[in-house]
């Protein structure tokens, strides 16, 4: 069945990686699975987004516009996610997408998220635990860098 | 009005209340005979000797006899039937009638109250006076002469016997009369006080009601729903109070009456036995007397009954009448009256020494004298409490001063009927009226003064039958199923010109986009030509050829198709190919219709949807089981409502055995979920390959038998036929957008809108757009579209003067002064006069008017420039020159 497919995508998305599987598939069921061309893009540099995608099947290619043209950075494939932040908070698209076969993703926007969240409150726990779980990965990493670059200096 | 209930019958109905007499007369001797016959049958034909009997000169033996008397008996009892089935039915119509009468005075004197009355009562206790107190007068009206007549006739006759009988048994069976008639008016006074108590109560809950209508928002905004309970609970506390003492009181005075009642035989056994032992009176007269007073007692209490039936009625009738006489009405001509007066041809409003005293502070206007020139374009200039809206709204004639007078060409505008003033003189302010109904009926609401031309809605005949009993109430003599667009005071030729005209102010004003949007979403109106539909189609076909020409990035929308499935669209419409001409159909009635249900058993379909609503149940039920039933953002996305989940999750749990052995109902209610699957949408697997196969081979089964069985219930797609009941997009698209594809409402919008333009669709959407309901109050509108539309509705009748206050602020608002350069160029050459609290828009007008508490404390005629502001004022009044 094509809802198990998109509940085992949607619990490979890192921020909801802990949420349950019943909530997932109540996401799965509120969220729009989408058909992209090659060649339609899915996100634009620099636009404001409030969707995520996590592509169930083709191939993107993920460019940033660098001042001389946009280049390549990136290729997406089954199971890959984009624009996961944008779904928490209101922040500026950092690359464009583009599809390069035919694609289809799941699209999970904010609204929809925030709606099962206020409904399962439980479920922004489980987000925020990944989310600080990954801060506090990022803090080491600084920490490391800080006495790695304090050493050098030395 | 009398304030005399009885009198008011009297006055309106006398002839019937006659004619009700009558018949009550004539019904007498033939009950009289009913009761009579079967004593003869008894004791002459049954129990009789000596036949054969000679009667009428006829000869009889005894069966022939008591068959002449049964059958005359059985002539009579119908005969009695009859009668009263006449009487009955005249008395309601006789009471109809008075009814009819009273409730049209009321509302006729409701819009002949002044304004400033309005402040003073409240809507809801109008409409409950209106509607519901005058009910029950109604069924009093019929019995008013009749009952007390032939009562009281009754009761003289057998008074008369008894008297005869024996003057001192007489004296004794009326000796508790006057008693009585002391007493009962008495205790019935302190009932009609509670009566009235009631009513005043009850009219204070309906406000109540009413007042917890209007301001729910703040209700709940500020948590005082506890309060208003208390408030209506204490009322409701009241009138069970009231009731209470009412029905004591009451009983109180049947147990009385029937008490004295009872205690006259007692005189008629104590004296008439100690008479009758003293010989001086016959036993048999003593039994008769006995008889007769036995009778005596039923006039005598229905006598009671009516009496209190009046005193109630009047006590409701007055509470209600003298509400509705406020001093100071509006004479009735004022209403109706259309005298010929020609306003275009005046030339100077003048205001003489005008006074007016609101209601409240700042309110007031102090003796004003000013002189307006018909053509110019005047701004009143004044804070809120200046005094500026009641003086604009006295120079509309719709406040009259307290003293002083306004003038025009010596003609006193208090004098003038509406015809006049509601025509030729325009008045809108910011908080218009909006009446519910759609956009196109506000903005011609204006034109609405008297029926223009009969409609063919009504038979010549069925109108002469409507005015006849109008008149006999003297009801209003206007039909009001008629044409009522007064298309002349719009200046134009046909309904048609009149539509254009409203779509060209409409984009004048800014609203076009709304509207169309508006547009897009309606069906089209019946109104609008054969034409319009063939255009659409054409637009259609041009949309699909676009769309395919784009290719692969262009399937944004998924066309109808007869031969294949449309993943866009519902199961329900996949199987029928057409949508439900009542839009408020739902799947579950579909799947119950007979005809459907044998169109899909025919199609082999049944088993399918029933297995895919029961997976589709369970998955529903899955999912939104562990949702609480609050959360209205999540229900959206169910296919059951939250409520309803218990029992389909009992549903599903009868529903072990599979789904077929279920029972009709509930099989059902599963396939009318399966129908509202849209596969591209849902994704949920149920719709399978075989689903949509035989979905597309049931159609022309599935037509053939609702056309047969159902013929106008659905519309059916058809790529060369307009779908009456699909909106004008839908029918523009003629397919279904895809879910599944990125931006598709955009993308379908533009090429619309590209094709829409190519056609010069675009009046037609508006036109369509028009027709939107805008609901109570203009509830569905903006603020700003609201004002714009009470605005357009007094330019459309095109006055010769044009008051407008609360529009325009004055404070420097660039957008302002572009709005008004425009507003004056659309009434140039006619008169305008403007009310705003700020100056800077001054250099617009001709004649500037300066208020401040009440009072003019400046005059100026920017136009004419400053050297000679003495100019402007002439003929303005001492007082303002002395300022």
């Amino acid at each position: 069945m094509s809802m198990e497919e998109e509940v085992r995508a949607l619990s490979a998305v890192p921020i909801l990686a802990n949420v349950d599987v019943s909530k997932l598939k109540l996401l799965a069921f509120i969220s729009e699975r989408v058909v992209f061309h090659p060649g339609e893009s899915l996100c634009r540099q620099g636009d404001e987004g409030d969707t995520a995608f996590i592509i169930l099947k083709g191939a993107c290619e993920v460019l940033v516009d660098s001042g001389g043209g946009q280049k390549k950075v990136a290729g997406l494939t089954r199971n890959d996610i984009v624009g996961e932040i944008a779904v928490l908070f209101e922040v500026p698209r950092t690359a464009t997408v583009v599809a390069t076969a035919e694609t289809e993703a799941l699209t999970l926007s904010r609204d929809q998220l925030f709606t099962l969240m206020r409904e399962f409150p439980e479920m922004s726990f489980d987000i925020m635990r990944v989310l600080a779980r990954r801060l506090e990965r990022t803090t080491q990493d600084l920490a490391q860098l800080r006495s790695q670059l304090a050493q050098d200096a030395a | 009005m009398d304030r005399n209930f009885f009198r008011y019958i009297w006055r309106y109905s006398r002839a019937q209340q006659l004619i009700i007499l009558a018949i009550t007369l004539v019904s007498f001797p033939i009950l009289y005979v009913t009761l009579e016959l079967p004593k003869m049958i008894v004791n002459q034909a049954i129990g009789g000797k000596d036949f054969p009997k000679q009667y009428l000169g006829f000869e009889f033996d005894q069966i022939q006899f008591l068959l002449l008397l049964s059958f005359t008996f059985l002539f009579f009892v119908g005969l009695n039937g009859v009668v009263k089935y006449v009487m009955n039915v005249y008395k309601g119509l006789a009471g109809e009638r008075t009814l009819r009468r009273l409730r049209y005075q009321l509302f006729e004197r409701v819009l002949r109250f002044r304004l400033p009355y309005f402040s003073r009562t409240s809507s809801g206790e109008i409409i409950a006076m209106i509607a519901s107190e005058v009910q029950p007068l109604g069924g009093f009206i019929a019995d008013a002469i009749a009952v007390p007549v032939f009562q009281g006739g009754t009761l003289l006759v057998y008074l008369f016997f008894i008297f005869m009988q024996d003057p001192l048994l007489g004296g004794a069976a009326v000796a508790l009369y006057p008693v009585q008639g002391w007493l009962i008016p008495r205790m019935q006074k302190r009932v009609n006080q509670l009566a009235r108590e009631r009513v005043r109560n009850l009219r204070e809950l309906s406000e109540d009601v009413g007042a917890a209508i209007g301001g729910v928002r703040d209700i709940h905004a500020n948590n005082t729903v506890a309060y208003h309970l208390a408030e209506f609970t204490n009322r409701l506390q009241r009138n069970f109070d009231i009731r209470y003492e009412i029905f004591k009181r009451k009983f109180m005075i049947k147990f009385i009456n029937n008490f004295m009642n009872q205690i006259t035989p007692f005189f008629f056994y104590s004296i008439g036995g100690y008479l009758v032992i003293n010989g001086d009176i016959s036993f048999g007269a003593l039994v008769a007397v006995l008889a007769a007073y036995k009778d005596l007692a039923s006039p005598w209490k229905e006598l009671l009954d009516y009496y209190q039936s009046l005193a109630d009625t009047q006590v409701k009738y007055v509470s209600v009448v003298e509400q509705f006489d406020p001093p100071d009405l509006y004479p009735v001509e004022r209403l109706h009256a259309e005298p010929e007066f020609d306003l275009d041809s005046c030339s100077r409003l003048v205001l003489n020494h005008v006074t007016y005293a609101g209601e409240g502070a700042g309110q007031e206007v102090n003796d004003i004298s000013a002189e307006i020139s018909l053509g110019e374009r005047v701004a009143i200039v004044g804070a809120e409490s200046s005094g500026r809206t009641q003086l604009l709204q006295m120079l509309a004639g719709l406040l009259s001063p307290v003293s002083g007078r306004i003038e025009l060409d010596g003609q006193s505008l208090d004098a003038l009927p509406q015809s006049v003033l509601g025509r030729r003189i325009g008045y809108a302010s910011g908080h218009p009226y909006i009446l519910n109904d759609t956009i196109r009926f506000n903005l011609v609401y204006g034109l609405l003064h008297r029926p223009i031309a009969p409609t063919d809605v009504l038979s010549e005949e069925a109108r002469r039958r409507r005015l006849a009993e109008a008149m006999r109430t003297d009801n209003a003599p206007y039909e009001y199923q008629s044409a009522w667009e007064d298309l002349s005071e719009a200046g134009v030729a046909s309904v048609r010109e009149l539509d254009m005209r409203l779509i060209e102010k409409i984009k004048a004003f800014g609203m076009s986009d709304e509207v169309y949007r508006m547009g897009l979403q309606a069906r089209l109106p019946d109104a609008i030509g054969e034409e319009a539909r063939e255009m659409i189609l054409s637009a259609r076909a041009m949309i699909s050829e676009k769309v395919g020409a784009g290719g692969g990035k262009s399937d944004f929308v998924e066309f109808w198709k007869a031969d294949a499935f449309n993943r866009s669209a519902t199961l329900a419409e996949n199987i029928v190919f057409g949508v439900p001409r009542d839009p408020a159909m739902t799947p579950r009635q579909l799947a119950e219709m007979p005809a459907f249900e044998t169109a899909v058993a025919k199609a082999g379909l049944e088993d399918l949807l029933l297995a895919a609503g029961h997976s589709l149940a369970e998955t529903m039920v899955e999912l939104f089981s562990s949702v609480s039933e609050g959360s209205d953002a999540l229900a959206t996305y169910s296919f059951i409502p939250m409520e309803e989940l218990p029992e389909v999750t009992a549903l599903l749990r009868r529903a072990k055995d599979g789904p077929e052995k279920l029972k009709r109902k509930d099989r059902n209610l599963l396939i009318g979920l399966a129908l509202q699957l849209i596969p591209n949408k849902h994704r949920l697997g149920i719709v399978t390959p075989e689903i949509e196969e035989k979905s597309v081979k049931a159609r022309p089964q599935v037509w053939e038998t609702l056309t047969a069985s159902v013929p106008d219930a659905f519309d059916f797609f058809s790529r060369e036929a307009y779908s009456e009941a699909l909106s004008i997009e839908e029918n523009l698209l003629f397919g279904r957008l895809r879910a599944d594809r990125p931006k598709s409402r955009e993308r379908a919008e533009t090429a619309i809108a590209d094709c829409v333009e190519e056609f010069g669709l675009t009046p037609l959407i508006l036109r369509a757009g028009l027709d939107f309901r805008v609901g109570i109050n203009g509830s569905r509108l903006s603020s700003g579209q609201r004002v714009k539309i009470g605005l357009l509705r007094v330019l459309i009748r095109r006055p010769t003067v044009l008051i407008l206050d609360d529009l325009f602020k004055g404070a420097g608002d660039p957008g302002e002064r572009q709005q008004l350069e425009r507003l004056q160029e659309m009434v140039e050459g006619r008169t305008l006069i403007i009310g705003m609290s700020g100056k800077e828009l001054a250099d617009r007008f001709d004649h500037v008017i300066e208020m401040r508490g009440g009072e003019i404390i400046s005059e100026e005629r920017p136009q004419a420039g400053p050297t000679d502001p003495q100019a402007g004022e002439a003929g303005a009044g001492e007082d303002v020159a002395a300022e």
